[in-house]
């Protein structure tokens, strides 16, 4: 070997065969394939290996090409200059349907209207809001909308093109030669001029509109009294005595929201000067507004106009007789005395539906001299103008074939009248059925065509709630779908010259040139009319023209009133029919978020339970009417109807009372709505035309069972309520707990907890000292500890926000806004009844409804319950994966990703607000087995893309299996906390405002920062009439309540 | 054997058995094929187990939504059960642990079907807290290891993590003590097999030669693992009763609950341990190592756990009533006559009323009425779980908020198949391991034996015998 060369180890230097023979090969160990003993064993070789290969890849590929579900995000090729994505903006806007109004602001994000706020420049609700309006944006994006034009064939509605339904409903018009436009009130000046419009094109024409549930009789009466068909305007805040006949201004009654906003100014009680008003509420039933008030005198619902007459009587002659139970006269008679010691604040109203009662109550306040205070007529609303004489007329028109066409303006007469069957069936005689309807319901499915009109979210729109008070609406999205708001369809029917159909927007230029002749002529502030427009549009009200009250003399005859108000029925059961905050007359039955939300009086979701009164034994049990238990079916009769309805035990109800919703039962209102409850609407009785909303005839059998799915969120109702035993006055709602052994009570240990503190105005002082008293043992029970709470929360919480909030007890109406708000704001699942009836509702902020006083004729506490952010929290403590930990903002988080789903901190929490997602409620699961339907539907609700446009982006979407809660809407803690800092100053508390503080029409809640001085929420902080829930349990909440402080007049209760 | 036996102390083993006699009575069942008992009885143990690995399987497909808890009542049956068959794993180790202490002969009668029953029954009960959750897939959050998410850890203050780590070593130290037990056994076994079953056995033995060495090794093992597992009985469910005692729920947090939970498990333990081997010592024929006065000295551990817990039952009522909390008052008044009363009065009924019957030497000593009792009193204990976990949350502080809760199908399926997993692997065991320790009767029978001791002693029975005696 060359000793130059390169050798490798000692077998090359010695050059061995064998070594030499492996260098040659290019591989070492052989060739792999042809000398392969020792891969023999596998049974495998090259071929084999590209064999597997290939299946491999093949398998891989036909399970990677089975239905994956593509989720598209278009990102913006030009992006609109007002949308930052990220970043929400806000336009004013007008919540209408019907005659109900709220003045709004939708908060849109990516071009989504996601949520409503109330809109603060409003004089009229002052930035309030309701359960109704907070719940209109998830209307938009209803699967159950109508999509197209439709026309009807053989095999139900097929659709059509927008020309084809025009070309033909115009020629079916104008051959026609009676035709009739049906509405509910419309509050829109430009849309009359829209329907003047179409009846000077169609002269045969005549429109007329009636609401679900009537207010004629008071239009009737003002007519009678003032000349004036209009329904005035109250001023709640002004009165110190309110007299309220069966209305439940609070709730339901013409403006509830502008109501509730004066209302409570007269209801917050400041220590230090308390003084507030006294309401005194005559009824027949519970109703949300006779909860809040300080007395309630119960009469039969057929006494209702004795009683009118038996006040007026008092007031305007002395004295009075009437055909009223005793109690309810010497009652009224106190109530008289009350009124007249304060004459010029006081007043009164009724919800009767009889006019010649109204006329009565229209005299009490003449004589009362509340005209010019308490009551004006200039600024009359203009929210009820319907009459269902008028319907009633039609019906017959109709009956006897004179009409050719009619067009519905998305209406549902065939549902909410009370002549629902005899106008269905008329309407099958009408040549020409048009249908202007949002989505389907009784009365469009009748109809020949549809023309589906747009949601106000998707319209211009103008609003004259109050004369000379104007609000615009402006569209916060394209139309969704192939629809046409509902004045643009009337327009171009009646083939309107002053409609550009060629413009882009053509309604809006209308509507815009009807401003510009009528508004800004009588206006002098701006000079142009664009100015003029964009102010408008920018604040989305306007108040115009002056508001000078001038004294219109009373003109009606009161002899001839008196003569024929109503007189009491002898029957032994009356049954009355109410309007719920939630339902309306069947409205917004379609709305899930609306069915969800619990009654504010009795609790109950999904469906109407029949509201029977309730009486202690004077042992040991509250007895239901028929011995009736909570969830007991019963057979109800009505007249010649009867119904299968659920029962609910209500305290407060007039005896020989019972009471059932309207706008239930409905049988075309979508997945949601159909099937609910029952529809009562063909009991309601008719008095002159006019809508009597009870009746006389009425039985009501012993139980027939159990209702499937009873679904009312609280069992227990009561806190504290006395009732009489053996002449002894006994705490009642204790000795009803102990079941079958009749333990009376137990040491007080339901009634004195710290859960709620409640006084009476006079006693106010007593109480209070009381209160103090109780809060000084509980902070010095606290402070037993090794770790004084004090030192910590200096360290922990001194520097920077330390977030509380502040809940008035006093202001809080029972109404529901912020439960629906925060569902709205926080994407809080809908779960269906059944999943209610198993107490598995979502809703993190509930309205804890709770009696007391007389077990006979109770006082009402509402208590907003949502999570207390406890700076000792015992849900935090107990979670073994600290999935729920504390900010340091006194913020108690939930980190929904590291959630197990124990619900240790569920049980651990006094206050259970904690809520499990027990099933995939947000349809989140690949899984569908796992996705809860509300009834029965194929799509789960909020499995579809349309409504999943309602969520909100900054809030998470929680999984099945996790718990979740109230966050003080932290998205909106960490949104306002952005907003100051890149403005470069301290935050103040208007910059964190939560859902459920907007959303309140009273201002109840409070929301900020306790550091901060000068906020808003540290002066409530410093109010004596504060307590914390549960203070002794030493979990340091958060959230500040005030003592319930009722104006009760004893004396009424003699 | 070195310390004196009284003559009037009851022989443990009777039926003059030989070592031969002993090693044959308790080997011979691994090695027959099972009884139609056997048969029927693990049948309805599978076909329990299989529904109930339904329910579970049903329950983590569709949620916990199928379970009829509420937003009131987070904790239903399933910790109920949790808590029920952690107690009844109690007897295992306190038999095992504390009587090998104490040198409580009697112990070894029942030992090893004891410690099996615990192990089963522990396994049992850990099943709850990994299913009962919302998202049983995420449970690994619990454990302390670590990670790329900070490293984030468990929350060491929650209950609910000392409960992770006071069961996980409860079980292996049980375990261990059990498998410790049964090494010899398992060569004794192993010496009488053939084929596979010998290799088998072999293995599982550990190759154990029976030498001087091996025996000391193990005794002191065996006393070492004693040791440890003696703190671990009053641990245990002392941490279970955390999960209770330092929440803020009023029928909760209460400083009494460590030691009545203590006396609770042993007590439903023990009453376990009786329904077993009543039915075991029948079927299998160990009416002889099993005999009565092993059933009646259990009958008296009943009686003084039974005691204690009517005792601490009874403190509960004075300390609601003493301690003027109204919320604690009426968290009492509601279990006693709230909605759940029946829970109540029965809880009340099976396990303090029931067990006085044991004051009596005659009913102590009959099988059938010890029989009867020990299922009532795991019915009572089951009741007082539930009166504490269901009825104490169906009604706390706010009333707005009250609730009542039955079980779905789902939620009984699940117990049932609890029921199933336990006798399904205690038949097993049954079958594969000798059932009474045989070593260990094995080192009793010179001072226990009914040939050695007691009235009954023949001392000159057989030769084997009489050698045996005078060495």
């Amino acid at each position: 070997m060359d000793k130059n060369s390169i050798w490798i180890g000692e077998k090359d230097l010695v050059r061995d065969e064998a070594f030499l023979e492996t260098v040659e090969q290019e591989f070492a160990g052989g060739d792999i394939l042809e000398n392969s003993e020792g891969l023999d064993y596998t049974q495998s070789n090259r071929r084999d290996f590209l064999k597997f290969l290939g299946f491999g890849l093949g398998a891989a590929t036909v399970a990677a090409g089975c239905d994956i579900p593509i989720k598209r995000a278009i990102p913006y090729v030009i992006k609109p200059d007002e949308i930052v994505p990220g970043v929400a903006t806000y336009y004013a806007s007008s919540y209408v349907v019907g005659g109900d109004y709220c003045p709004i602001l939708v908060k849109c994000r990516e071009g989504r209207p996601i949520k409503v706020e109330g809109n603060d420049l409003s004089s009229i609700t002052k930035g309030g809001t309701s359960a109704r309006v907070q719940a209109s944006v998830l209307s938009l994006y209803d699967t159950n909308r109508y999509r197209s034009p439709l026309k009807k064939s053989e095999n139900g509605f097929e659709a059509i093109s927008w020309n084809k339904l025009d070309t033909e409903v115009k020629e079916a018009l104008s051959t026609a030669k009676n035709v009739r436009l049906v509405s509910n009130t419309i509050l829109s000046p430009t849309a009359k001029n829209a329907i003047e419009e179409f009846i000077s094109a169609y002269p045969s024409s005549q429109w007329i509109s009636y609401d679900p549930v009537s207010s004629a009789a008071i239009l009737d009466a003002n007519e009678m009294s003032y000349g004036q068909a209009v329904i005035p305007s109250y001023h709640f805040d002004k009165a110190d005595v309110i007299v309220s006949f069966n209305a439940d201004f609070l709730g339901t009654w013409i403006s509830p929201v502008e109501y509730a906003k004066a209302y409570s100014k007269n209801r917050i009680v400041n220590a230090d000067n308390p003084k507030m008003s006294r309401h005194i509420q005559v009824e027949s039933h519970m109703s949300m507004t006779g909860s809040n008030a300080d007395n309630r005198v119960l009469i039969k619902p057929s006494e209702l106009g004795q009683a009118i007459a038996y006040l007026h009587g008092i007031l305007s002659d002395g004295s009075s007789s009437a055909a009223l139970n005793d109690k309810a006269k010497s009652a009224l008679d106190r109530v008289a005395q009350e009124l007249k010691s304060a004459s010029g604040n006081s007043l009164v109203i009724s919800a009767s539906n009889n006019p010649y009662e109204q006329v009565l109550v229209n005299h009490m306040n003449e004589i009362l001299g509340n005209y010019g205070s308490t009551i004006s007529m200039s600024d009359a609303s203009m929210q009820r103008q319907g009459n269902e004489k008028n319907l009633e007329a039609l019906i017959n028109e109709m009956n006897g074939g004179r009409i050719d066409a009619v067009v519905m303006l998305d209406t549902n007469p065939a549902y909410d009248s009370s002549s629902a069957s005899k106008f269905a069936e008329a309407l099958s005689k009408v040549g020409t059925k048009v249908a202007v309807h949002y989505q389907p319901n009784e009365t469009s499915v009748l109809c020949d065509y549809v023309a589906p009109c747009n949601h106000f979210l998707e319209s211009w729109g103008d609003v004259e709630a109050k004369k000379g008070h104007y609000s615009l609406v402006q569209p916060t999205i394209g139309p969704l779908f192939d629809t046409r708001q509902t004045e643009q369809s009337i327009l171009v029917w009646a083939s309107s010259a002053n409609l550009n159909a060629d413009s882009d927007q053509p309604y809006m230029d209308y509507l815009k040139s009807n401003w510009k002749s009528n508004l800004f002529v009588d206006q002098s502030e701006y000079l142009s009319f664009n100015k003029f427009w964009d102010s408008a549009l920018h604040d989305g009200v306007l108040s115009h023209g002056s508001h000078n009250e001038t004294a219109i003399p009373f003109s009606g005859d009161v002899a001839m009133a008196k003569s024929k108000v109503s007189y009491p029925s002898s029957s032994e059961l009356e049954v009355v029919f109410f309007e719920t905050a939630n339902m309306g007359n069947g409205q917004f039955s379609s709305n899930p978020w609306l069915q969800e939300m619990p009654d504010p009086v009795a609790r109950t979701t999904w469906g109407n339970y029949l509201a029977v009164p309730v009486a202690f034994d004077g042992n040991k049990r509250f007895v239901g009417l028929n011995d009736l238990e909570d969830g007991d079916m019963v057979e109800l009769t009505i007249g010649s109807e009867s119904f299968n309805v659920p029962v609910i035990k209500q305290f407060g109800m007039a005896p020989g009372t019972v009471a059932l919703a309207l706008g239930y039962g409905r049988t075309e209102a979508g997945k949601c709505g159909t099937g609910v409850g029952v529809n009562v609407n063909n009991c309601i009785t008719k008095l002159e035309g006019l809508s009597q909303y009870y009746s006389t005839e009425v039985s009501v059998s012993r139980k027939k069972g159990k209702e499937d799915h009873f679904s009312c969120v609280q069992y227990h109702h009561t806190f504290g309520v006395k009732a009489e035993k053996n002449g002894e006055m006994i705490n009642a709602d204790e000795a009803a707990l102990g079941n079958a052994y009749g333990v009376t009570g137990y040491q007080g240990s339901l009634v004195e907890r710290s859960i709620m503190f409640t006084s009476t105005l006079s006693g106010l002082g007593e109480s209070l000292k009381d209160k103090k008293e109780r809060r000084d043992e509980y902070e010095h029970l606290n402070q037993a500890t090794l770790y004084p709470f004090e030192e910590y929360s200096e360290e922990k919480y001194s520097q920077g926000h330390y977030w509380g909030m502040h809940v008035d007890l006093n202001a809080c109406i029972g109404c529901n806004a912020c439960t629906v708000a925060c569902m709205a704001e926080n994407n809080v699942p809908v779960v269906g009844k059944r999943e209610v009836s198993r107490h598995h509702e979502m809703t993190w902020l509930r309205i804890d409804r709770y009696y007391f006083g007389s077990a006979e004729n109770p006082n009402v506490v509402y208590q907003p319950m949502m999570c207390q952010h406890c700076d000792n929290a015992p849900c935090e403590n107990v979670c073994p994966v600290n999935a729920t930990n504390h900010s340091s903002e006194g913020l108690n988080q939930m980190a929904y990703n590291r959630c197990v789903g124990t619900r240790y901190c569920a049980n651990n929490c006094p206050y259970k607000v904690r809520r499990f997602n027990w099933l995939d409620y947000t349809t989140a699961d690949i899984f569908p087995a796992n996705q809860p339907t509300l009834s029965g539907e194929e799509i789960p609700f909020g499995a579809d893309n349309l409504t999943r446009m309602v969520l909100n982006p900054d809030v998470t979407v929680r999984s099945r299996g996790v718990i979740e809660k109230c966050s003080f809407c932290v998205q909106r803690i960490q949104e306002g906390k952005l907003s100051s800092k890149s403005e470069g100053r301290r935050l103040v508390d208007a910059d964190v405002r939560t859902a459920c503080q907007t959303a309140c029409p009273t201002g109840a809640i409070t929301f900020g920062d306790r550091n901060n001085k000068q906020g808003e929420l540290y002066k409530k902080f410093e109010n004596p009439l504060n307590f914390i829930s549960l203070e002794e349990v030493n979990v340091r909440s958060s959230v500040n309540y005030t003592m319930k402080v009722v104006n009760r007049d004893e004396s009424l209760e003699a | 054997m070195s310390h004196h036996v009284s003559s009037i102390r009851e022989p443990l083993v009777q039926g003059h058995k030989s070592y031969h006699d002993i090693t044959e009575d308790l080997v011979s069942p691994t090695e027959r094929a099972p009884g139609m008992a056997w048969k029927v009885g693990f049948a309805i143990s599978v076909s329990l187990l299989s529904f109930g690995v339904f329910c579970i399987l049903w329950t983590i497909w569709h949620g916990i939504g199928t379970w009829n808890l509420n937003r009131t009542i987070g904790w239903g049956w399933d910790i109920t059960n949790f808590v029920w068959w952690i107690g009844i794993g109690h007897a295992g180790t306190l038999i095992s642990a504390i009587l090998l202490l104490f040198r409580q002969k009697w112990r070894t009668g029942v030992n090893r079907a004891a410690e099996a029953m615990t192990i089963f029954a522990v396994i049992c009960a850990a099943l709850f807290p990994g299913i009962h959750v919302g998202r049983a897939w995420v449970v690994f959050y619990f454990f302390p290891y670590p990670n790329t998410r900070g490293p984030l850890w468990p929350n060491f203050n929650s209950p609910l993590l000392w409960d992770l780590f006071a069961i996980s070593t409860y079980f292996i130290v049980s375990f261990l003590f059990w498998y410790t037990g049964l090494v010899p056994d398992f060569a004794t076994v192993r010496d009488r097999a053939k084929g596979l079953r010998r290799k088998i056995y072999n293995v599982l033995s550990f190759g154990w030669t029976g030498s001087a060495k091996h025996w000391q090794r193990w005794e002191s093992l065996c006393l070492i693992l004693a040791g440890i597992a003696t703190p671990l009985v009053l641990s245990v469910h002392t941490i279970v009763s955390f999960d209770f005692a330092t929440s803020v729920i009023p029928g909760w947090h209460t400083t009494i609950f460590p030691p009545y939970f203590v006396a609770g498990a042993i007590f439903s333990g023990f009453a376990m341990v009786l329904t077993l081997m009543i039915v075991t010592r029948k079927v299998l024929h160990l009416e002889q190592y099993i005999t009565i006065g092993h059933i009646e000295s259990m009958n008296k551990v009943i009686l003084v756990t039974g005691t204690i817990v009517g005792v601490a039952y009874l403190t509960e009522l004075f300390v609601a009533w003493y301690s003027g909390y109204v919320y604690e008052q009426f968290a009492f008044f509601n279990r006693a006559v709230g909605p759940y009363w029946w829970a109540y009065f029965g809880m009340m009924f099976c396990n303090v009323v029931s067990p006085q019957i044991f004051w009596f030497r005659k009913m102590r000593r009959s099988v059938a009425v010890t029989f009867f009792i020990s299922i009532v009193i795991n019915i009572g204990m089951w009741f007082e779980r539930f009166v504490i976990i269901g009825t104490t949350l169906a009604r706390d502080y706010l009333p707005s908020s009250w609730s009542y809760y039955s079980p779905s199908w789902v939620e009984i399926g699940i117990f049932l198949g609890t029921l199933g997993i336990f006798f399904t692997l205690y038949l097993l065991f049954t079958r594969v391991a000798p059932v009474v320790a045989i070593a260990e009767i094995k080192s009793i029978l010179k001072s226990a034996g009914d040939q050695y001791t007691g009235p009954d002693a023949v001392h000159s029975s057989t030769e084997h015998v009489e050698e045996q005696a005078h060495d």
